[in-house]
């Protein structure tokens, strides 16, 4: 690009005026670069600009999604949200998911690529199988462990009774079903985790190794002394990912609990779209994502102040 | 593949794409411009599985009978998802030309013009009137003094029973019929004579993490008290707690594990009675078809009536006109003719359980002698629908309230009071908000 350009400058200014000789070709510069931009930039202001701005003016609202209403009610659709109960149980149910499911989600993933990284026989299979299960759709999985968790039939009960134990309920019991949706997401999700801390492990320079056995180190020290510390910045990033994936909470709990409202799961995510699209209430769901929204913008201030502190010290 | 010699590599490619494009042009003209006059009428319905076949061989049938129309038929998954798309097709204005509806989401929709009302003449032109339905069944189409949907049908909560079993059991008659039991306690009783035969369970029914299910059974139950629950806009609802009580307990009494498992869920049940296991199940009459087609020795029957008043929890499968911003009248008188085409010919509806709305059909020497249809029939005169309210009907999240709220109570024994306060508290809620369709309050 830059031998054009200057080749261009050349030529244009051979035929004329200073002014064309500097600006000419950056103008052309520029113009390709906005074409080059501009299918993304319509996209991103269409699908997520738009969007963001009509859903916060929808949320002053009572639209439906019936066509009706329309009329601006103020902060009706706030103050409602959060004087409802329900919506701060879906909260609450989201927040716990999150905490649930975050800590085997990054434990699991760090201790599995600690196992494929210190090199166990067939290795390519380790990596196929942890990774697999990330690949399938939510509807599969869903599917999966609504059989696995069936009271009747199910493999899960069929164990706890070998044990001596009696059968559970899983999904129905309010005191199991957030537990065996924690299950299913780690078993499900786990390998991108997996997969992060290997490719971070794998980035660890051999000599650090190398040098730590001769020192006489063993397994356990090299990875508490070499590892974990290196990989500092990875579990960070995969922490931040996991919190925000495991607030999105929704697709298998609906579908593994088949659209139940329960107490006990009802996510956040869930609540909107049951305001939206089951009470057709577009206004008040709005409502309800931009105080979620509030949410993720608390985790990830707080999440900025934590990095920060760990930098400054 | 080889081009022809006589053309170049350009001119077949150019051939072969505007070959193809015609095709698949004609594959999306409408089929009147194949050389038929006939109008395609849009038909968006829910029906799927079992139901959805034979809805397709209705339509067949109906397209092959005459030369006006054609029904071009849109299959949608059924709930959320269809009543959404519905929804907002309607808002639009370009909504199909006819769809189904469950009868109990009507009221919901109505105030919001998303339906345009049915005139009554030309329905009567076409034999269809007051007077060719069930009272009930007729009065459920009507919203604020306007008909808004035509039902096709009622698909009632019945009782199956395996004839083999309660024949050993001693439960039948000299008929074949499952002996009456008139409270509570004769019913257990009878239960239990079964659960002494079956190789499995007395009765199969199953709720687990399935609302419409516990709705399904608690609201007959509870209406054979004579009662019903009142949603009253922007007022608190109208329940007989006690008696509300009473039935969940009987429900309880139901799931002891030795009448019936304590932890089933729907597939299981179903599966539980299709495989000869238990004497009894209970479930919608669209499984009808499930147990013909697993060989099963069976009748069926309404659920016993233990409170006094015969009431059977039911929904109707019902014809609705989306609004249509701009109707053109041909098209609709088309639609009504369809309706009362279908309606008449709904015998082949019948045969997959369902029991058809129009009179002439259920009151015909044919439809007497389809069993075990004939044996439940007299559940179109008892139907009980939804308590009529905005968030109320099938697909709606009303019935997986209550299904949050009783749980429970069902499963894990805990106390029924608690469970129907609950429910009520979050009733409550949804009747303090406005009506989506009608947000202003402006419908009547």
């Amino acid at each position: 690009m830059t031998a054009i350009a200057d080749t261009h400058a050349v030529v244009t200014g051979r035929s004329g005026g200073a002014a064309l000789r500097t600006t000419g070709p950056a103008r052309h510069e520029q113009l390709v670069s906005w074409a080059f931009l501009a299918p993304f930039l319509i996209a991103f202001v269409l699908f997520l600009v738009w969007p963001i701005v009509h859903g916060v003016y929808l949320s002053f609202t009572d639209q439906s999604l019936t066509g009706q209403g329309g009329g601006f009610v103020g902060f009706a659709n706030y103050a409602e949200a959060l004087g409802d109960p329900v919506m701060w149980q879906s909260l609450w149910n989201t927040v716990w998911f999150t905490v649930l499911s975050t800590v085997p989600l990054v434990v699991l993933a760090l201790l599995m690529a600690a196992l494929v990284d210190r090199g166990l026989p067939g290795q390519w299979l380790w990596r196929l199988s942890f990774f697999m299960p990330y690949l399938l759709a939510s509807t599969v999985i869903s599917q999966i462990w609504v059989w696995i968790f069936n009271p009747q039939i199910g493999a899960a009960n069929s164990i706890l009774e070998a044990v001596g134990l009696e059968p559970i309920a899983w999904l129905q019991n309010p005191d199991t079903n957030m537990l065996s949706i924690v299950i299913a997401t780690v078993w499900w999700t786990v390998g991108f985790n997996f997969l992060l801390y290997l490719a971070a492990m794998q980035n660890i320079p051999s000599q650090q190794y190398e040098a730590a056995s001769l020192d006489g180190a063993g397994g356990w020290r090299q990875f508490w002394s070499i590892t974990l510390p290196q990989l500092g910045p990875a579990t960070v990033l995969i922490l931040i990912l996991q919190i925000l994936a495991s607030l999105k909470l929704f697709d298998q709990a609906y579908q593994m609990l088949g659209g139940v409202a329960s107490d006990t799961t009802r996510s956040i995510v869930q609540y909107i779209y049951e305001a939206g699209f089951v009470s057709y209430r577009f206004g008040f769901s709005a409502a309800i994502s931009y105080v979620f929204f509030a949410l993720i913008v608390i985790v990830g201030v707080a999440q900025a102040v934590v990095t920060r502190r760990k930098k400054e010290l | 593949m080889t081009p022809p010699p006589d053309l170049t590599r350009r001119q077949f490619l150019t051939a072969a794409s505007l070959l193809a494009g015609t095709a698949a042009l004609a594959g999306c003209a409408p089929a009147s411009a194949s050389g038929s006059t006939a109008q395609t009428l849009q038909f968006w319905h829910l029906l799927s599985g079992g139901d959805g076949v034979t809805m397709s061989q209705l339509l067949d049938a109906a397209n092959a009978a005459q030369d006006a129309y054609r029904i071009r038929p849109t299959v949608l998954a059924w709930g959320t998802p269809y009543y959404t798309k519905l929804a907002m097709a309607g808002a639009g204005g370009r909504a199909p030309d006819i769809a189904i509806m469950h009868a109990t989401r009507v009221a919901g929709w109505a105030p919001g013009g998303l339906l345009d009302d049915w005139d009554l003449d030309r329905l009567a032109e076409l034999g269809v009137d007051e007077s060719t339905f069930p009272a009930p069944i007729w009065q459920k189409g009507i919203v604020g003094g306007r008909r808004f949907s035509v039902a096709l049908d009622a698909h009632p909560f019945v009782l199956m029973f395996n004839t083999d079993i309660c024949d050993a059991a001693g439960v039948l008659d000299s008929d074949g019929r499952l002996k009456p039991a008139s409270t509570p306690e004769q019913f257990l009783d009878q239960l239990r004579e079964v659960g002494a035969v079956a190789g499995g369970h007395a009765l199969s029914y199953g709720y687990l993490g399935d609302g419409a299910q516990m709705w399904r059974l608690f609201y007959g139950l509870y209406a054979q008290h004579g009662m019903a629950i009142d949603l009253p806009v922007g007022g608190e609802m109208g329940i007989d707690r006690d008696a509300a009580v009473e039935t969940l307990m009987f429900m309880q009494s139901l799931l002891d594990g030795e009448i019936a498992a304590a932890q089933n869920d729907y597939g299981t049940a179903i599966a539980e009675f299709a495989t000869g296991e238990s004497g009894m199940l209970m479930t919608g009459v669209w499984e009808l078809r499930t147990m013909q087609n697993a060989g099963l020795p069976f009748d069926a029957t309404m659920i016993p009536t233990i409170y006094g008043t015969p009431a059977v929890y039911a929904d109707s499968h019902s014809f609705v006109l989306p609004h249509q911003a701009d109707a053109d009248a041909h098209r609709r008188d088309l639609t009504y003719r369809f309706v009362a085409d279908m309606l008449q010919g709904s015998f082949g509806w019948a045969e997959a359980g369902h029991i058809p709305a129009y009179l002439p059909v259920t009151e015909s020497s044919e439809y007497a002698g389809l069993l075990p249809q004939a044996h439940y029939a007299e559940a179109a005169e008892h139907v009980v629908y939804d308590p009529e309210a905005w968030f109320t009907g099938s697909g709606s999240n009303f019935q997986g309230e209550f299904g949050a709220a009783v749980q429970g109570v069902l499963l894990s024994g805990d106390d029924p009071g608690a469970a129907i306060d609950r429910f009520t508290d979050r009733v409550n809620t949804l009747l303090a908000q406005p009506n989506p369709a009608d947000p202003e309050g402006r419908w009547q």
